[in-house]
């Protein structure tokens, strides 16, 4: 009987936990750096107690909140080698990590933390956006598949806005001026639940759960939705999902997890939608409107339609390679503007 | 037995203990664990662990023997006198094939299922920092108490890191899950494993071994096609589990079956004695069947008089011939 984790580099960064994870008193970690250190012992008392205002969690935040830290210190690519080498335990780990020296993290000491923070300005939007452009990609399914009367396979696309997403941006609708919206999310996943039956119900339901989230979007000022240098961030965070979706959909080179597959589909479909939205705008002012454009075009022809085609059409290998470049371009277009 | 004698046995069982693991040729975690072991038995000199067959073990990286007496303390520090436990866990997806005609894709922690058992003393510091790296918004849910913001019903999202930090309390066998809605399919496909809190003074020495029972919807129709001990269907009914004739053997048992609403645990030719949710230091019951409903579980204690192969199975018999059936091949004492 076979039990093959399939990937060699999956299993040796399992066995890199591992180490980390099983060393008990023998870690490296504290046998090399006096774990009594006064560094150490503040960040723990630290984590534990009432934090700054406006700090960085240097676990979650998005490249356009590290890039302050790249800024302040003047070191390039910081933003994405914080992200690449996450998780921290500690705000320390960015030196034992080799991301910093300490005399550069004593600069930047007071910025960050690891801790659950409340999220302010740009990042707040950001955040606020792609969540909702997340549960905007699964309606889109959704609305696929109710229109082909598969309300079954609609139905887990329906729940997810609400299960998986929803609670995380609610505090946020009144402040936004936004209007509740969960009542008509599980109202049209009961509906679908229950089979669909009535299908002008159905529709109505669906339509009026799409103009929620629309309108839950658009607490968000319209010059923000159309500066590109917001949208791009927002496109980022639906594609680095999307990859993972579609990597989660794949096994034995096959699609073998329809709804990961429909998830995916769905994020690359809104993005693309925001994409072409703000285009025009990124051609004035930069040369990666082009490489983006094309490796949108390449992107969602992974996805030919709602129902996966019998072979990928790409590897999960090929699609995480056209966000990466995807994102790239978009990094520089966001630090130049 | 005289301390000399104990200490080449552990001295055996770090060697050994590489190859049962399966990490040849990875041999600083191997190291690691066999260290634990090691400290474990100078701790309890009596207990003989007889060794799983290694072949299977080795060829294919972590299979359910890796998980049956597989500890995981975290790495130790101290902080303001406290002793810390800290776990490193990264939520992934990955294929597992079940038998030869299904491959699975799970959502895991470390690329296993089911998870690290994580294992600390009552009143240790605990903190698991969570890295969802898995594509939909995940969470780790411990069972015990703790704060509310620790509680781990909040989503956090692909990408993210989020720390738990909790006092491990009160002593027992605890579990960890996924609770992002649809709870069952987090489950189901494989986000969960064993904790357990130590009484502050330890049980006596014993066998210990883990068995998780669970289910596999592969078809998404929410009914379990598959069940299994330990992440694979029928595993040890093609491997037994050797353990040493007129030994106590001390099971940490936990039903995560989802979709079903209850399987018992049955053990063939003895009867256990029952330590309910290992809440007590003194058993609470004699049975050789046991039900729980999902995600209870509890220490059963027992030793076998005669050696032999013994079955154990929950006696809702369709899960036991779909995958949840073992067996236990009693060695004599040499």
């Amino acid at each position: 009987m076979k039990f093959i984790f399939q990937f060699l580099g999956l299993f040796l960064s399992t066995v890199c936990v591992a180490v980390l994870v099983s060393c008990g008193n023998q870690s490296p970690d504290t046998s090399s750096t006096p774990a009594s250190s006064p560094t150490s012992q503040n960040a723990s008392t630290g984590q534990m107690a009432h934090s700054g205002h406006a700090k960085i969690n240097i676990n979650t935040a998005i490249l356009s909140e590290l890039d302050k830290l790249e800024a302040k210190l003047g070191i390039p690519a910081l933003s994405h080698k914080i992200q690449a080498s996450r998780p921290y335990g500690k705000t320390e780990e960015l030196v034992s990590k080799n991301l910093l020296t300490q005399e550069q993290f004593d600069q930047i000491k007071d910025m960050v933390t690891v801790e659950d923070v409340v999220l302010t300005g740009e990042a707040k939007d950001v955040d606020y956006m792609t969540k909702l452009g997340l549960m905007k990609g699964h309606l889109l399914v959704a609305g696929e598949l109710l229109k082909i009367q598969k309300p079954k396979e609609a139905e887990p696309h329906i729940g997810h806005p609400v299960e998986e997403i929803y609670a995380d941006v609610e505090e946020q609708f009144r402040e936004r001026n936004v209007k509740d919206f969960k009542n008509e999310l599980i109202a049209l996943q009961d509906l679908v639940k229950a089979g669909a039956k009535d299908s002008a119900k159905v529709n109505a339901d669906f339509k009026a759960s799409m103009q929620a989230v629309d309108g839950a979007i658009a607490g968000i000022p319209a010059a923000q939705r159309q500066s590109p240098r917001f949208v791009l961030q927002v496109i980022n965070g639906l594609l680095d999902t999307a990859v993972a979706e579609y990597t989660a959909s794949i096994a034995d080179g096959k699609i073998s997890q329809i709804i990961e597959y429909q998830d995916s589909r769905g994020f690359v479909v809104y993005a693309n939608d925001l994409y072409q939205d703000i285009a025009s705008q990124v051609a004035q002012k930069s040369e990666s409107d082009k490489v983006i454009r094309e490796n949108m075009a390449n992107l969602i022809k992974v996805w030919p339609s709602v129902t996966p085609p019998k072979t990928p059409v790409m590897s999960p290998e090929e699609v995480s390679q056209l966000v990466k470049s995807i994102g790239l371009s978009s990094q520089k277009v966001i630090q130049s503007m | 037995m005289s301390n000399r004698h104990a200490s080449e046995k552990a001295k055996l069982w770090n060697r050994r203990q590489l190859l049962q693991a399966g990490f040849v040729g990875l041999g600083v975690t191997g190291v690691a664990i066999a260290l634990e072991y090691a400290r474990r038995l100078n701790f309890s000199p009596t207990v003989k662990v007889p060794l799983p067959p290694t072949e299977a073990a080795i060829a294919e990286g972590f299979t359910p023997f890796t998980f049956l007496r597989e500890f995981d303390y975290g790495t130790v520090t101290q902080e303001n006198g406290r002793t810390v436990r800290e776990f490193r866990v990264e939520a992934r997806t990955s294929p597992i094939r079940l038998n030869s005609a299904t491959t699975f894709i799970t959502w895991n922690l470390n690329g296993r299922v089911p998870g690290p058992t994580f294992r600390a003393k009552e009143g240790d510091r605990i903190r698991v920092i969570f890295f969802n790296k898995a594509g939909h918004s995940h969470s780790l849910h411990f069972h015990g108490i703790h704060e509310a913001k620790m509680d781990g019903v909040k989503p956090v999202r692909n990408g993210a890191v989020f720390i738990y930090e909790f006092d491990a309390e009160p002593y027992g066998v605890h579990l960890y899950h996924c609770h992002v809605a649809p709870v069952t399919r987090h489950i189901n496909k494989g986000l969960y494993g064993m904790f357990i809190v130590d009484p502050p003074k330890p049980r006596p020495p014993a066998d210990e071994i883990v068995l998780i029972m669970a289910g596999y919807d592969v078809n998404n129709d929410k009914k379990n096609e598959l069940y299994a001990f330990n992440g694979l269907p029928d595993y040890y009914m093609h491997h037994p589990i050797p353990i040493q004739q007129n030994q106590l053997i001390r099971l940490y048992v936990l039903n995560m079956i989802e979709f079903d609403v209850a399987a018992t645990f049955h053990l063939h030719a003895n009867l256990f004695q029952v330590y309910p949710t290992g809440r007590t230091l003194e058993p609470q019951e004699e049975t050789d069947v046991i039900t729980m409903g999902t995600a209870e579980r509890h220490i059963l204690e027992f030793s076998y008089r005669y050696p032999g192969k013994y079955m154990f199975h929950p006696h809702q018999d369709e899960m036991a011939e779909a995958g949840c059936m073992g067996l236990f091949d009693v060695v004599e004492k040499a």
